[in-house]
């Protein structure tokens, strides 16, 4: 374990005598990575459907003592309430991942649209304008602007939605708007004017699918920034409120107990990373793999 | 990034910006006014944002903060005292030369005017931004550096699998577990207060400081770390190999410095994450930072209060990006400032 120094060239691989072994070896690097997310996310999706359907318990109403700890019958033990954790982090696994999935779809679908019509309009008015727009709403940190604009809509989960659609979308704007600048000088475009292809076929059949595979691998790492960003917004108590079975919202509610006991506050925190790190996992495979493929 | 024709080591890169050989690129002072004048003009549409998002606000936010059966003369008062009795263009008007004069407005519930809450509780949440930023650096620096030179089998493999894991990590959570082990457990850092000058409060910053390492430091240790593998196929680096550079010189200056570039500007474009973190640690570890007073205001409805403070807070990342900007330009004068 020594880091050796200039001069003694043992350390240094000169680009291209890398043999192909190593090439074959990162390949299955990015394999092993996208195989473990996956494994991962349908582990929690399955986890989501059968422990609700299964669980003798009921997710709102109080079935014990408050604060059992894990055991035989309340694996996760018992919250605050008397109410089976297990239960109710499993719950919550269609609310997290689908409003998260929601909050990025949205956004997603209008930047992509926004950026390739800015693009592809000629109006220099236009362009300043909303360029300046995009940049102005994407200055604020996404946090701090989706809190304000809870405040206009009270807080609940319709509302993080909403926050996340008006100011997410100018990230993809920006993204689609300078990827669709490249692909427009790209020979393929040019030859399907030589061709006489019509506008909308070029548009549709050429500069969306090259722009939105784009914009798709950043909605991907953004689905984990999202999914923390909802659970971050419940737990100052302005997404998902109390009863409703939510990780921010059930962590939050667990925290003035904390010192008493840990397993309301840690199982749903744990649940949180499970979702972010098999997706984390995913995006990290997919870019591997696709990095191999290029080199 | 352009690639500039590289014939005799890093120092004729650095030379490079003179016009020295090579063609000639954007002059640094240059550089730095371009992009001054981009945030300045960013700033302003930062304004005009803050101003809209009340005024598109479904609902009166008057009526809505003084509550439904609040009398028609005092929501009457309010609106007036707030501008907003005026048509738009005069209420953007009002509001910007209210801007240069450095008022924003005062609290609905306490009456106290913003800009006298900013100056109490601004400086707490510029330290911890400060304490954070500083703590990543001194973390990922040598951490990324190790990970890239030493050549261990398997322990690339393994830094990317943690730092996966790192990147998905909520904060609030590792923020929880961090404050019950260290102020509850160990009793080694305080679970509240804050204590204003200098050097004492660094004992209530260091924590949450370090739970915004373990989100920043995966991010910005993996762009390091592929910066510097980039920077080890350059040609100067293999030159100062060839000359027998001493190796801390050939560390720093060689490797180092151009790869820090791109971490910069990685850095200044996590700003945004990492002040909308702070807002959610100020609160965990009850520091009286704005952050904390944003969310107050949000729950109490105090329209003026939340728009004056998302406006620093926008024009807080603004000018830090900024910052990241140039710095990177004076590392690495291959960068190309927009």
């Amino acid at each position: 374990m020594t880091i050796t120094g200039a001069g003694t060239a043992d350390w240094f691989d000169v680009k291209g005598t890398v043999p192909t072994p190593k090439n074959a070896k990162r390949l299955k690097d990015g394999t092993i990575g996208l195989i473990t997310g996956l494994f991962l996310l349908v582990a929690l999706l399955v986890l989501g459907i059968v422990v609700p359907l299964l669980s003798p318990f009921e997710v709102e109403i109080s079935i014990d003592t408050p604060f059992l700890p894990p055991s035989g019958t309340y694996w996760f033990g018992t919250d605050g309430l008397g109410r089976d954790v297990f239960l109710r982090v499993f719950s919550a696994v269609y609310l997290d991942l689908g409003v998260a999935l929601i909050g990025v779809l949205i956004p997603f679908c209008l930047g992509t649209i926004v950026g390739i019509g800015l693009a592809v309009s000629r109006s220099k008015t236009l362009n300043a304008v909303a360029g300046s727009i995009i940049d102005g709403i994407n200055a604020f940190p996404l946090l701090v602007l989706a809190i304000a604009l809870i405040a206009l809509l009270g807080p609940g989960l319709q509302s993080v939605v909403v926050a996340l659609s008006v100011t997410n979308w100018a990230r993809y704007a920006r993204l689609a708007r300078t990827r669709a600048l490249v692909v427009k000088q790209q020979g393929y475009i040019e030859a399907t004017q030589t061709l006489g292809y019509s506008k909308p076929r070029t548009l549709f059949k050429h500069l969306v699918p090259n722009v939105s595979s784009e914009t798709t691998a950043y909605a991907l790492s953004d689905l984990i920034l999202v999914i923390l960003l909802i659970a971050g917004l419940s737990f100052l108590g302005l997404g998902a409120q109390p009863p409703t079975p939510e990780w921010g919202a059930m962590i939050s509610d667990g925290r003035p107990n904390f010192q008493v006991a840990w397993w309301p506050v840690i199982f749903p925190g744990l649940a949180l990373c499970w979702a972010g790190v098999s997706l984390s996992f995913i995006a990290e495979g997919l870019t591997r793999r696709e990095r191999d493929v290029k080199s | 990034m352009t690639a500039t024709p590289i014939g005799s080591g890093v120092e004729s890169a650095v030379r490079a910006q003179e016009g020295e050989d090579g063609p000639r690129p954007q002059p640094t002072w240059e550089k730095v006014l371009r992009r001054t004048g981009r945030a300045i003009i960013v700033a302003f549409w930062v304004m005009v944002v803050a101003f809209m998002l009340i005024r598109l606000s479904p609902g009166d936010p008057v009526s809505a903060a003084l509550g439904a059966d609040a009398a028609p003369d005092t929501v009457a008062a309010a609106r007036k005292a707030l501008g907003l009795d005026v048509d738009p263009l005069t209420q953007f008007w009002n509001y910007l030369t209210g801007l240069f004069r450095g008022d924003l407005g005062a609290s609905l519930i306490s009456g106290v005017p913003v800009t006298e809450m900013l100056r109490t509780n601004m400086p707490v949440t510029l330290w911890l931004i400060f304490t954070s930023v500083t703590m990543t650096l001194v973390i990922s620096l040598p951490l990324a550096m190790f990970i890239a030179m030493a050549r261990i089998p398997g322990l690339p493999y393994l830094f990317r699998t943690l730092t996966a894991i790192g990147l998905a990590l909520p904060s609030f959570l590792v923020a929880l577990i961090l404050l019950y082990q260290f102020g509850l457990i160990w009793q080694v850092a305080p679970i509240f207060g804050y204590d204003p000058t200098f050097p004492a409060n660094l004992q209530y910053l260091w924590l949450p400081s370090l739970v915004n390492c373990v989100v920043l430091v995966p991010v910005l240790s993996r762009v390091l770390y592929s910066s510097i593998l980039d920077t080890l196929e350059e040609e100067f680096v293999e030159t100062g190999v060839v000359r027998g550079v001493r190796w801390n010189r050939f560390y720093w200056l060689y490797v180092l410095r151009p790869s820090l570039a791109p971490t910069v500007v990685l850095l200044s474009y996590m700003m945004g994450v990492m002040v909308g973190s702070t807002v959610i640690l100020e609160i965990i570890f009850a520091l009286p930072g704005i952050g904390r007073e944003l969310v107050t205001a949000v729950t109490m409805r105090d329209y003026p209060v939340v728009q004056g403070i998302i406006l620093v807070f926008g024009i807080l990342v603004v000018f830090l990006s900024l910052i990241g900007d140039i710095v990177a330009s004076l590392l690495d004068p291959r960068v190309r400032l927009t």
